[in-house]
């Protein structure tokens, strides 16, 4: 994948943990983080609910919110970067 | 290798990438459903979960010595449990050929949360005569009244789940924050062999099926096959009814809703194919508490399966996919679901909460239909509207 390449020099404005939480916590809590960024900061989110990877590209594409990409780490959890525009 | 067995191994691995690595539209799972919630009809009687989880309870306490008596059937043939077993079953493969399964750890105040929220969706599921499957997907299909009012109950049940979670954010949250060194066991090490396992499971179920067969209780080894494909289905979708209740007032979004819709109205229409044409009594799944007890339920069941982040089915194939979290709502779910059902039948409450009303009873075949087909229309419209307007969100 080539969208990692970039994934690895992007600086995190805010960095949201999520790891071991299930639905719906995740993206509530991403929902409720996004709200109050400003506009061009970038969110890094980290999770381990599989139903990520579906659910927080899908909210971003549908509010507004430029998604990244996500990235499997090493250490068993994933990381999605979002923008806010 | 020779060429014939490159060009097998590269179909397979498209085949594979298709079903297992691609995710499934919602309502692509929700046609599959469908089909297979309609040949559980056809091959025994109504789809259901709670009642297999009752029959669990049963067999919990009777173990206890808290009943006196034993449940009339085993775990292994009555026919909810073995469906149950087999939509778990079903997702685990599943989950290992898309090699998502892992063994997904949570906070501690998570697992509180997973066995309080099973626990009041069990006994919503007590007084509603079923859960989110058998008290509202099913009842519906099979054009009982009761199915709509839980329908309501759910959606208001998930609306005031939603604002607990909105609340515990703001004043309990460091408890539900992702905690370091929680969350999932290794899935590197063994990802390339998990869909290899996976295959292993399947053919272990078609065994089983044949022993099944050899005892002469065909009919529980096909409902644990289709119990299989169904777990299959809403793992591969993530079909999830708390997630389709809940979306709308989350983020607006109704993908899963209209997916559920989608599957409901094949369902129905199969239904009444089958029992216009006598096929199956008209009568069949018609049993549901309207109004007091389908809408009360419902609200209950609501309430818990946001808690617990998966309905009754959902939290099935969760667990299959390896959230200890869903494990524990299964068991706070079998834990109050079999008590509460035997204290409204014993108390005689179970009378006052309402009974089944059969729609084309009430409206003729033709009627009902059309009725059912234009309900269905109008909470499509209302979704559409409110996922362009967000009215109903709740923040």
């Amino acid at each position: 994948m080539t969208v990692q390449e970039n994934l690895q020099n992007i600086q995190a404005d805010h960095v949201l943990d999520t790891k071991g939480l299930s639905c719906p916590m995740p993206l509530l809590k991403v929902k409720k983080t996004l709200k109050t960024m400003k506009p061009g900061q970038v969110l890094e989110v980290q999770g381990t609910d599989p139903g990520s990877k579906n659910d927080i590209p899908n909210y971003c594409e549908k509010h507004g919110y430029q998604f990244l990409g996500y990235e499997d780490h090493p250490e068993n959890y994933t990381r999605y970067f979002i923008r806010i525009e | 290798m020779t060429e014939q067995t490159s060009f097998f191994k590269g179909e397979m691995e498209k085949v594979h990438r298709t079903l297992f690595l691609t995710p499934w539209p919602a309502w692509v799972s929700g046609v599959f459903l469908a089909f297979l919630a309609l040949l559980i009809f056809m091959w025994w009687h109504t789809w259901g979960v709670a009642g297999g989880f009752a029959n669990w309870g049963d067999w919990f306490y009777y173990r206890l010595g808290l009943y006196e008596s034993a449940p009339q059937r085993g775990v292994l043939l009555n026919g909810m449990s073995v469906s149950n077993i087999g939509l778990l079953v079903g997702a685990f493969a599943s989950a290992l050929m898309s090699r998502q399964f892992a063994v997904h750890r949570a906070p501690r105040w998570e697992y509180g949360k997973g066995l309080v929220g099973g626990g009041l969706m069990g006994v919503g599921a007590a007084i509603a005569a079923g859960c989110n499957v058998g008290g509202f997907y099913s009842a519906l299909g099979m054009l009982d009244l009761g199915g709509a009012l839980m329908m309501l109950g759910l959606f208001a049940g998930a609306y005031l789940g939603l604002r607990y979670l909105l609340w515990e954010m703001e004043n309990v949250g460091q408890n539900s924050q992702g905690v370091s060194g929680v969350g999932t066991e290794s899935r590197r090490d063994w990802s390339r062999i998990a869909p290899y396992v996976g295959v292993s499971v399947f053919v272990l179920i078609l065994v089983v099926f044949q022993v099944y067969n050899w005892l002469g209780q065909t009919q529980m080894g096909g409902l644990l096959f289709f119990g299989f494909l169904i777990g299959l289905v809403m793992h591969r979708g993530r079909f999830c009814f708390a997630n389709a209740f809940r979306e709308p007032f989350m983020t607006g979004d109704s993908t899963m809703m209209r997916g559920v819709i989608v599957s409901l109205m094949i369902y129905a229409l199969g239904v009444a194919a089958m029992k216009w044409a006598y096929i199956q009594p008209p009568g069949a799944g018609v049993y549901h508490p309207f109004w007091m007890g389908s809408l009360l339920g419902g609200v209950i069941f609501g309430f818990g399966m946001l808690l617990a982040g998966g309905c009754a089915s959902g939290s099935l194939w969760r667990a299959g996919e390896g959230h200890l979290k869903l494990w524990l709502a299964l068991v706070g779910f079998f834990l109050t679901n079999s008590p509460m059902g035997r204290l409204l039948d014993h108390s005689g409450v179970r009378e006052l909460l309402g009974g089944g009303v059969f729609i084309p009873e009430l409206l003729t075949w033709q009627g009902g239909l059309t009725l059912f087909y234009l309900f269905c229309a109008g909470i499509m419209l209302l979704l559409v509207w409110n996922e362009q307007t967000e009215k109903f969100t709740a923040f």
